[in-house]
This record gives C-alpha cells, structure tokens and sequence, in this order.
C-alpha cells in the first residue's frame, strides 16, 4: 500500500524512537509493525533519511551490522523527539477530522 | 512539514557544509545502500535461496535507486544556485565567444545606466530627499518678503505658525582672524534654528531675544568656515571677531552639511529687530519669511492666517504701498521653494537620460532579437537534448540580465564622473548640492533599474528563441526561416529608437542656436583686456566721504603707474557679475501713487573713465569729468531704455531725477549706451525700469553714506598675466583690513555668467551623441541581419541578372524606410515636447524650422552611413557560394 505523501518521515522518526537503527532496520521493522500492510521502498526510504539529516532530527554513525559489513546506524535527536510530537499531534488532527468527514451522516 | 526557523537556517547550514563534502557523502549514500542490499540477500539466502539468486533478487527489489541518489544529491546542494551558476558561466562562455556584441551592448547600457544614476542622486537628494531638519513636511516659506517691522507682528499675531525670517545674505568682512576674508551672512531671526529645528555641532544657537538691539553682538559659523578660518580649533566657541567692523562672538558653529538658506552662507547673525532705526526698520532690505505649522494647526488655516497677516500689516506702512502688495502671499513647502527653478531642469535632464536609457534597452534589445535567430540551432539542439522551454527562457534571461548587470556596474563608475557634469549644470548655491552622491540608495535603484532592463530587452529575444520549431531548425540551420512578428518588432524598436534619437538631437540643437545667439550678443561693453579685483573696505572706514575718495585716489593713481596698464577707473558694480545695486528713486514730474511707490534703479557709482574703457557708447550730452567731484552739482548717466520709459519722446538731457529720501536733485547730463548687467541672455528685471551712473565720488546709499566697496578695473596692453599678482598686492597696500578678492579678467567674468547654460549644452550634446551613436549601431544592425538573412535571395536575384546598383538600391530602401519612419515620429514627438524646453532657450523658437531641418538632414545622414556599410556588402554577395551554403 502506498503511504499518504508525507508521513513516511513521521513514521521513521517514529521508528527511531526504539533505537538506533540502520537502513535496512527501519525498512524491516515498518514492515513488521504494519503487519506487511506499509512497503517502504528503498528509493525514498534513503531521500526521506537524508532530509531528516539536512533537518536535523537524526543523527547518522557508522557501527558494525548484524552481518559484519559497515552500516550506518541513524539516532534521533532531541530536535527529532520535539518534531516527532508536534507531527504526530498534526497528523492525528488530520485523521480525526477526515474521519469525522467521511462518517457523516 | 514545515520546519521552524531555527530549523530552516540549520539546515541551511548543513546545507551548505554538505556541499562541501559531497564526495564522501556520495561514498556513505553508496555503501549504505549496498549495505541495504547485502542484508536483503543474506536474508534470502537465509529462506533457501542459492547465492546467485538471493543476489539477483535482493538488486531487484531495491528499485530505481539511481533517482534516489539524484534525490539526495539535490539535497546536498544549492540546486537552484548551481543551475544559475551554470547558465551564468555558459552566458560568460557566450559573450566572450562575440566580443563586439558584448562590448556595444555593455557599452550601451552603461551610458544609459550611468546617467541614470547620476540624475537619481540628484534627485533624490533635491526633490525626493526630505530636508534634513525636524519633521519637514510642516516646514513652510511664506511667499513674498518682507521689512523686519513685519517679523515681530508674524511671530506675535499667529497662531497657527512659528514665524521666523532669513535674509538671501551678502558678502561680509570678517577681519580679527588671520588674513580678512569676505563671509556670505544671512541675517537671521533669532528664533530661526529652534524653528528649523537644526541643531549645532558645537556651542549654542541664538536664543530668544539676541535679535533685539544690543544683545545681537553674536554671530555663527559654517563648518567650512571653522575648518579653514580657525582650523578647526575647538575653543573657538566664545571667541570675538570682527564682522564689517563690528565685534561679535562666536556662539556656535552649525555641524557640516548645514546649508540654510542657501550652501553659499557661511555665517548666520541676527537679524536686528529695531523699530527707532526707521531706514532698517521698514526699508533697505526685505527678508523671506519661513515658518513651522504648529501642532494640530492645518495648512488651510496657516494660509487663512497669512492673507489676514499680510492686509493688517499691509496697512501699517508709514510709507504709500501698493494695494495689492503680497496680496498672493501664501505657505509653500519650504522644500519645494527651496529648489525653485531648478525643479524644472532636473525633469528636463531626468527625462532625456531616461530616453537614453530607452534607447539603450532598444538597441540591446534589437541586438539580443537577432542573436537569437542566429542561434536557433544552438536552442534547437539543446531542446532536442530535453531542456524545457523554461529552462531556455532562463537561460536567455540570465544572459540579458548578466549583460545588463555588467553594464549597470560599469555604469554606477561612468555615473560618478557624470553627477559632477550634471552638477555643474545647477547653481552651485543650491542647499544639499554639495551632498548629492552615488550612495547605497542610487546603488540599489540603479541595481534594480539593470535588473529591470535586463528583463524588459531580454523578454522578446527569449520567448521567440524559445518559439522553435525543432525539426526544422536543426534541418536549416534555420538561416532563413524567421518569425516574421519578431523582426517586424526589431524594426519597431529600431523605428523608436531612430524617433527619441530625433527628440534629443532636436533639444540639442535648439540649446546649441541658443548658446550661438548668445555668444553673439553684444552685452553693451568691450570684455577684453581688462582686468578687474574687488576691494572691500569697512563702511565705518568711508564714515568720511573725502576718506574713502582719497582712497581710491591713491588706488587709481598708483594703477595707472604699473608698467602695462593703458588705464584704471573703479567701479561698485561689474556687469554680469552677481547681485546688481538698486535705489529707489523719485523722478521729476512723475508723481508717487498709491499703486506705484518710487520706481527701483539700477545704480552704478564709476570714475569717469569706466565708460570709455569698457567701450560703452555715449549717446547724448556728456560723459562725467573729474569736475564733477564730491561738492559739485549732482549728475547722472542714463541709459536710452530708460530715457524712452520716462520721458519718451523728448529730450531726457536736463530731466532731474533724486535718491528716495534725499533732498537735492540731480541733473542729467548724458545718455550711454544699456549693458547687460543682469544676464548676457536677460534685460533689467521688470521692477527695476532704469538705471543710471553716478560719479563714484557723489554715490550714495539708501543711507546717504558713499559706497566703501568697489572694485579696480585696468585697461591693460597686450599679454596681462603677470599684471595680476601686482595689481593685487596694490589693492591690499591700500588697506591691509580691506579684504581683496582675486583678480578676473572681464572677459573671463563674461564667459563665466553663462557657464551654466554652457554645461547644460555639453550635457544635452553628449547625451544627443550617445543617442546618435546608439541609432548608428542599432540600424546598422538591423540591416545587416536582414542581409545576412537574405543572402540566399539575394544570390538568386543576382543570379537572374540584378545589377549591383539595384541590389544596394534594395538593402539602402530597406534601411531607410525604417529610419523614415522613425524620423517622422520623432518630428512630431520633437514638435510636441520642445515647448517644455522654452525656459531654457535664448534667442530661438521652441519650433525653429533651421534646427529641425538640420536635424534631419543629419540624422538622416547617419542613417545613410550606418545602411551603406550592410549595403555594400550585400553587393559583392556572390552568387554561387551564397546558393550553396544550404
């Protein structure tokens, strides 16, 4: 399913509430918590990682991976925590008042 | 998601440390990613996958990741900024790739600029620029002027204004510090700088009360004064000096840029408020008055108040005055008067530099048109290669707008020289003249104006550029197919610019018949070779009228003496040379109405032989001889404009004529030819109807006293430059307290009295030249590009058997069917604005059919040269390569 445009950076600030995390880790675990329903494709996971960098939000560092290769391990900083609720606040605004539209009588 | 600011600018400068280290973030973006990969096949390889596959599988499913990268590449960088760098960089590429086309462009836009400039700064300073004083737009000048018995009744009666007064000012002796020099004062009220609300750099202004007499032994200074009569010392608030005599003390010293009520004033003292001294009181001099509405107080109600003002205090005269005496008096902005005349001049000038600019942008404009059709290929290619038709309108607009740019640079430098043209243009006294300066102000106007041309000559090119029909062009090479709209818009342009080219050159010519006319006015005398300095002793050192006779005695005699002087007389007064004396008179038999108080003089005081060195004809009766001394019978010179006014029809030799307050009569003895004293290009203004000479040593002021200052005039033989440092060091052995001024050769004085006018004309040429060269290039243009475009057509004409003659005959049509036009339109326009020019015209009709004619035959001319060089080209077209080329 495709994501609504913008909330792929909600989600992965989301993600990386739990951790530092990589790349791939983050693809993995949206996948996992959305029960399949969210497939995060690869060429905007890593622009939308980029942006959050340029922002701020995360930090990036390279650490060793499960399978022993470099990979780069994104955290969220504080700036990203204050992000990650004032776009959650906005995006379950949003919802609730779609909801309250599409439930009309 | 819209980020905060903070964040903005963090990321900003992220931004910018990315673009720095793009390199290794392109090596981080591409193991990561293959990283990605490397996990998804390990863990297809861990379903069961064989190696080969897991890693085929695991490359699939990362998708497009090249468009990833190009994604955050994009987002590593300016992106925008680079595409501009780019196009900047490829437009640089171009221009020097075609230098004579950058060199005429560039060229033309900095003198359209550059002028520009210059005549912001001029206005913005004197029109736009609020006086620097406290909340000016409440500053007003009453019109008219005034005895200073009116000041006290202004300040005291009104309500709705703060009144204050301001002489024009004249020269004053300031002795009692290094060598005496001559101060330009204006009498002020004492009340003037609190109204002005301008403050002093150091001491004080005058206080309330210092112009009542006795207390206003006190005097202010310039800080042109302080810095070059006391260099700069600081103490110098406190010290007394000497002013035509007299002692006052420095109180204060008014910060640089100060310049009320003219930049000429150095000195400011108070005007003395004295109702015993009667002549003072309510004669001599009139003074300006100037005022500050009170808070609340309206203009509509300040104007009221002035025209009750002016009818109680009209009443009060001791003296018959006319009725309708200031009966106009009302408040305009102090501003607005401040700048007077020249209003219409700096309009005048602002208006041609801004035709200049036009043309300019025309003239690029033109240029760009044909640049673009020549580089269709070019533009067709890179459309192929999938540039937008936005990205090319950009592409051309970033080079029109670089050109313009360059151009506006080169411009603001061309622009410093021209402000001190055009300065020299207005009246040196002007207030804030001094100050006007290419500053960041005009910089940012004359940077938004380069940006503003580059759009506007740039827009037309671009789109039609972008207009292109791809397969075609690139099959062509395009070089005949063109948008028939867009060369009939390069002929406009060039029709247009032929047209306000007419305009200037009509103005110029008009100016320059003026200046010829001028030049050719007889102004009553003989300039040449005659040297002349000015001496200027105290009045209360003429308390004696045998003291200040001896004196120039002694000055004339020893003159005489000096080896290469013909002769020497004294005059008070030179023609053509600043403020001109007038009396009031009482002419026999004419009696004074209500309505037509004594008739004003022209009042020249000379030694007898003053008439015959300049050449002044005498006409009637008899010239003055050294008889007619001190305690002889009264006489008189008149002019023959003044025997016609008074007494026309008779003989006005024997008429008597007497100075307003005096009792005895004086005699006129002869008629000598008018001088222009006022103007080379002006008779006597009309409320001075006469003027008359009278023998120096029987002069008088309105006082009665003798007139103390007056200048040394020598007739001298042959070469007189060295002449000059001996006459001025006998002047000042005279009297060493006697302030001398330089020594000027009358002829000199002469040419000076119209070097405004001159400079006015030099810059209307230059600007009608730039504007000719301008039209040369742009027809010149024009019709090159319509030959280069014809060159196939016109190796078929000449292929089927044209003759030369009849192929030149074709290209000079097409030339000159456009400048026809465009000459035609300029007539008219020329017809239709000249009249504003009329202020400025001497001796010549607005409408002058020799002017225009010329005009055209010259402008017509230059048409004819600047089409016979394509002309002749398109001639020695040959055939046979011209049918090959595509």
């Amino acid at each position: 399913m495709e994501l609504l445009p913008g909330t792929l950076d909600l989600l992965v600030l989301r993600t990386l509430t739990s951790g530092p995390m990589h790349g791939y880790g983050i693809a993995q675990r949206l996948q996992q918590v959305s029960e399949d329903v969210l497939q995060v494709g690869e060429s905007s996971l890593y622009p939308a990682l980029q942006r959050l960098l340029l922002n701020g939000w995360v930090r990036a560092e390279w650490g060793a991976s499960e399978n022993n290769r470099r990979a780069r391990y994104y955290t969220l900083t504080a700036a990203g925590r204050k992000q990650l609720a004032a776009e959650r606040e906005e995006f379950t605004r949003m919802i609730g008042a779609i909801q309250k539209v599409l439930d009309m009588a | 998601m819209t980020p905060s600011v903070p964040t903005f600018l963090a990321r900003g400068w992220r931004r910018l440390t990315f673009r720095w280290r793009r390199t290794r973030l392109e090596r981080d973006l591409a193991e990561e990613i293959e990283c990605h990969r490397s996990l998804k096949q390990a863990e297809h390889a861990r379903a069961g996958l064989s190696p080969q596959d897991a890693r085929e599988l695991s490359s699939r499913e990362m998708g497009n990741i090249a468009i990833a990268k190009e994604e955050c590449r994009d987002m590593w960088g300016f992106i925008r900024l680079e595409r501009l760098m780019q196009d900047l960089r490829y437009a640089a590429r171009m221009f020097v790739r075609t230098p004579g086309f950058t060199v005429i462009a560039v060229l033309s836009l900095a003198i359209g600029i550059g002028g520009n400039a210059a005549m912001f700064s001029l206005v913005d300073t004197l029109l736009v620029r609020p006086l620097p004083y406290r909340d000016p737009g409440r500053l007003m000048r009453v019109t008219g002027i005034y005895p200073r018995a009116a000041v006290p009744v202004f300040q005291q009666r009104s309500r709705a204004m703060d009144v204050a007064a301001v002489s024009v000012g004249s020269e004053f002796n300031l002795t009692g510090q290094g060598e005496a020099i001559r101060v330009f004062t204006s009498a002020v009220s004492a009340n003037l700088f609190a109204v002005l609300g301008a403050a002093p750099a150091r001491g004080r202004v005058f206080e309330p009360g210092e112009d009542s007499p006795g207390r206003d032994s006190v005097m202010m200074i310039s800080d042109a004064v302080w810095k070059n009569q006391f260099g700069g010392d600081p103490t110098v608030v406190g010290r007394v000096i000497a002013l035509n005599g007299i002692n006052r003390e420095i109180v204060g010293v008014m910060p640089p840029g100060f310049s009320f009520p003219s930049a000429k004033v150095d000195a400011w003292v108070p005007l003395r408020l004295d109702s015993s001294n009667f002549l003072e009181y309510w004669g001599t001099e009139f003074v300006p008055l100037v005022c500050r509405l009170r808070p609340g107080a309206t203009l509509q109600k300040a104007q009221a108040e002035i025209r009750a003002l002016v009818t109680q205090f009209r009443a009060t005269f001791p003296y018959p005055m006319a009725r309708d005496w200031n009966a106009d008096a009302a408040a305009i902005l102090l501003q607005t008067d401040l700048v007077g005349d020249i209003r219409g001049k700096l309009i005048i000038l602002l208006t041609s530099v801004g035709v200049v600019l036009l043309i300019a942008c025309a003239n690029v404009a033109s240029l760009l048109l044909s640049r673009a059709t020549t580089r269709r290929k070019e533009i067709a290619l890179r459309v192929a290669l999938g540039a937008g038709r936005l990205r090319i309108v950009r592409q051309l607009l970033t080079e029109s707008v670089l050109l313009a740019t360059v151009g506006g640079g080169m411009g603001v430098l061309l622009g410093m020289s021209a402000l001190s043209v055009f300065k020299s243009v207005l009246p040196a006294a002007t207030p804030g003249l001094a100050q006007a300066s290419i500053d960041w102000q005009v910089g940012g106007a004359v940077a938004a104006l380069a940006l503003l041309t580059g759009v506007a000559f740039g827009i037309a090119p671009a789109l039609s550029a972008s207009q292109i029909d791809l397969a075609q062009s690139i099959r062509t090479g395009s070089q005949r197919s063109t948008g028939s709209v867009w060369s009939r818009l390069r002929s406009c342009l060039i029709g247009a610019e032929v047209a306000l080219t007419v305009v200037l050159v009509v103005s110029a010519g008009l100016l320059m018949r003026s200046l010829l006319t001028l030049a050719e006015t007889h102004p009553g005398f003989q300039p040449e070779h005659i040297l002349t300095v000015r001496i200027s002793p105290n009045q209360s050192a003429c308390r004696e009228r045998a003291a200040c006779v001896a004196l120039y005695e002694r000055l004339l005699s020893s003159a005489r003496e000096i080896s290469g002087v013909e002769d020497a007389a004294v005059v008070n007064v030179l023609p053509l040379d600043g403020p001109q004396p007038s009396l009031p008179i009482d002419v026999e038999r004419h009696p004074k109405l209500a309505d037509h108080p004594a008739p004003l003089f022209w009042a020249g005081a000379i030694s007898p032989d003053y008439i015959r060195m300049l050449h002044i004809p005498l006409l009637a009766g008899r010239e003055f001889t050294e008889a007619d001394g001190a305690t002889s019978a009264g006489v008189l010179l008149i002019t023959p404009s003044t025997a016609r006014y008074f007494w026309p029809g008779e003989n006005a030799i024997g008429k008597h004529i007497r100075i307003a307050g005096e009792q005895q009569w004086r005699t006129v003895v002869g008629i000598v030819g008018d001088v222009r004293q006022y103007g080379l290009g002006t008779d006597r203004p009309l409320w001075i109807p006469g003027a008359m000479y009278m023998p120096y040593t029987q002069s008088a002021r309105e006082d009665g006293k003798i007139i103390a200052a007056m200048t040394l005039v020598v007739k001298t033989r042959g070469e007189s430059a060295h002449l000059a440092h001996e006459i001025r060091s006998l002047a000042e052995e005279q009297d060493p307290s006697a302030p001398v001024g330089p020594v000027q050769p009358l002829d000199k004085i002469v040419s000076g009295s119209i070097s405004d006018f001159r400079s006015t004309i030099r810059v209307f040429l230059s600007f009608a030249g730039a504007a000719m060269m301008l039209a040369a290039i742009g027809i010149y243009g024009l019709v090159s590009y319509w030959v280069s475009q014809r060159t196939f057509e016109i190796g078929v004409r000449v292929a089927i058997g044209a003759s030369r003659r009849r192929i030149i005959a074709m290209v000079l049509m097409q030339g000159l069917r456009v400048s026809l036009y465009g000459v035609a339109a300029g007539l008219l326009a020329a017809l239709a604005v000249t009249r504003f020019l009329a202020s400025l015209l001497y001796g010549v009709a607005a409408t002058d059919p020799g002017t225009f004619f010329t005009v055209i035959a010259l402008v017509g001319a230059v048409a004819g040269t600047a089409t016979a060089f394509p002309a002749w080209r398109a001639a020695r077209i040959d055939p046979v390569k011209s049918l090959r080329v595509d």
